[in-house]
């Protein structure tokens, strides 16, 4: 075998890495690796060794395992997670919460366990939207903290996308919030807690969350403008996300702020918990006989089945969001022979 | 007052139970350089003379970062590529009381074979 075969193989073996990773042990872990080639050129473990530890050391720098190589960047990194999950969480559970708020506003339910079940998730959104709020002012103050130092140019970028996605999302929300069938009215608008308005802002942003994907037929009936902000706004809420959570990552937050964060995941967590109990006693509320506009359909499973994803990526990163504090010991290393040997 | 969360001596053999799975590939690498500073494949090719366990890189790497990340280990200027790492005072307290847990297991085990077992 060549040399430059086994530096391609390395090369290969490396990739499972993440970049920070290689930047640190890349350079070593490659000269080891071309030892262990000339010693024994093919095995299966190596290789699926080499990739289960790269992949750990993917999910330690995504704040999803213990054990990364910078316990404070990792602590970031985990609350980038989790305001991840939870903003998939959101958007998720805003598309099922504003169809079943809009569809109240238009029907009295059957049955008392739905309105009960829409309580529920209003409540639970409404502590994630205020979660999102307060997360958003430290990490907002630091960025402008740090341009005011001189020192955000690495925080431009995210800043910017985050602001312009927002705007997006809020200025086409309210374009279309009333632009669309059942969502303008307020025939029955005390049968809910939700205000129409709110429901519709909702209801338009998630717009793309829907099964009529499945029926291209029924979508080449809707207005190109409606298409084009149905294909644009995961996209801009995907930059959103994408953008607060590379400022989170980026920015420097104090120890303090890291640990409001922390509460603030806690709270975030705590509004998770709520919106999923909410859901579970609507899937059990909603049997057959249901009004159309309050079954649940497949697109609410799979919307389900998102939001306990979303669930437990949170839970994993909340375990690993504060920094592991480092051992001190005492010992030093046996001296001339005369020296007593001083092991602590 | 500052309190340290691992102070010296009892809590430093309890951070190489913090190291979970690596923890016995974490005693054979400090073991291993209780006898001086080491590099990757050096460190893989005397845990195996003495050990009769050959670490893959994945794994051994793993341990590595982990007991630097843990302040057990320190790396040393970097030699042709080859990275050596050496143990550190809170590295040589760990495995010391770790290693002495381990004597005491094995000395209760073999006192028991040898009450009441007859082996050939």
């Amino acid at each position: 075998m060549t040399a430059a075969s086994d530096r391609a193989r390395v090369g290969r073996l490396l990739a499972w890495y993440p970049p920070g990773w290689r930047a640190r042990y890349g350079e070593e872990f490659a000269e080891l690796l071309l030892d262990e080639l000339g010693e024994r050129p093919w095995t299966w473990r190596r290789t699926a060794d080499v990739a289960a530890c790269g992949l750990r050391a993917r999910l330690a720098g995504a704040g999803l395992a213990g054990h990364p190589i910078d316990p404070a960047a990792a602590a970031r990194a985990a609350l980038a997670t989790i305001a991840c999950s939870a903003a998939a969480f959101g958007l998720t559970g805003a598309a099922m919460w504003s169809q079943l708020a809009i569809g109240l506003q238009w029907s009295v339910p059957r049955a008392s366990g739905l309105t009960q079940a829409l309580d529920l998730m209003t409540a639970a959104m409404a502590i994630l939207v205020t979660a999102a709020v307060l997360a958003a002012v430290p990490l907002a103050w630091s960025a402008v903290a740090t341009a005011v130092r001189g020192q955000g140019r690495p925080l431009l970028r995210p800043a910017l996308l985050t602001g312009a996605s927002a705007l997006f999302l809020i200025v086409g929300g309210r374009h279309f919030q009333n632009g669309w069938p059942g969502t303008g009215g307020h025939l029955l608008a005390h049968q809910g807690l939700v205000p129409g308005g709110v429901a519709a802002f909702f209801w338009a942003t998630t717009m793309w969350v829907t099964s009529y994907w499945a029926h291209p037929a029924m979508l080449a009936a809707f207005p190109a403008a409606r298409l084009a902000w149905m294909a644009l706004s995961p996209a801009a809420a995907m930059a959103l996300v994408t953008g607060a959570a590379t400022l989170m990552r980026r920015a420097e937050i104090s120890p303090r702020a890291l640990r409001y964060e922390r509460l603030v995941a806690n709270l975030a967590g705590a509004g998770m918990a709520v919106f999923a109990a909410g859901a579970l006693c609507w899937l059990l509320s909603a049997g057959p006989g249901t009004r159309t506009l309050f079954r649940a359909g497949a697109i609410d499973r799979a919307g389900l089945a998102v939001l306990a994803l979303a669930g437990l990526a949170s839970l994993a990163a909340a375990r690993h969001a504060r920094p592991r504090p480092t051992p001190s010991g005492s010992a030093t290393p046996a001296g001339p022979a005369s020296a007593p040997k001083a092991v602590a | 007052m500052t309190r340290s969360p691992h102070p010296a001596g009892a809590d430093a053999a309890g951070a190489l139970e913090t190291l979970g799975r690596s923890s016995g590939p974490a005693s054979l690498i400090l073991s291993s350089l209780a006898d001086g500073p080491k590099h990757g494949y050096a460190l893989t090719k005397d845990i195996e003379s003495f050990a009769g366990v050959r670490l893959a890189p994945g794994t051994l790497y793993e341990a590595l970062s982990r007991l630097e990340a843990q302040g057990m280990i320190e790396a040393l200027e970097s030699r042709d590529r080859r990275r050596p790492y050496q143990l550190t005072a809170t590295g040589a307290a760990a495995l010391s009381t770790y290693l002495q847990a381990q004597r005491k297991v094995a000395d209760v085990g073999l006192d028991r074979l040898a009450v009441n077992w007859t082996l050939a």
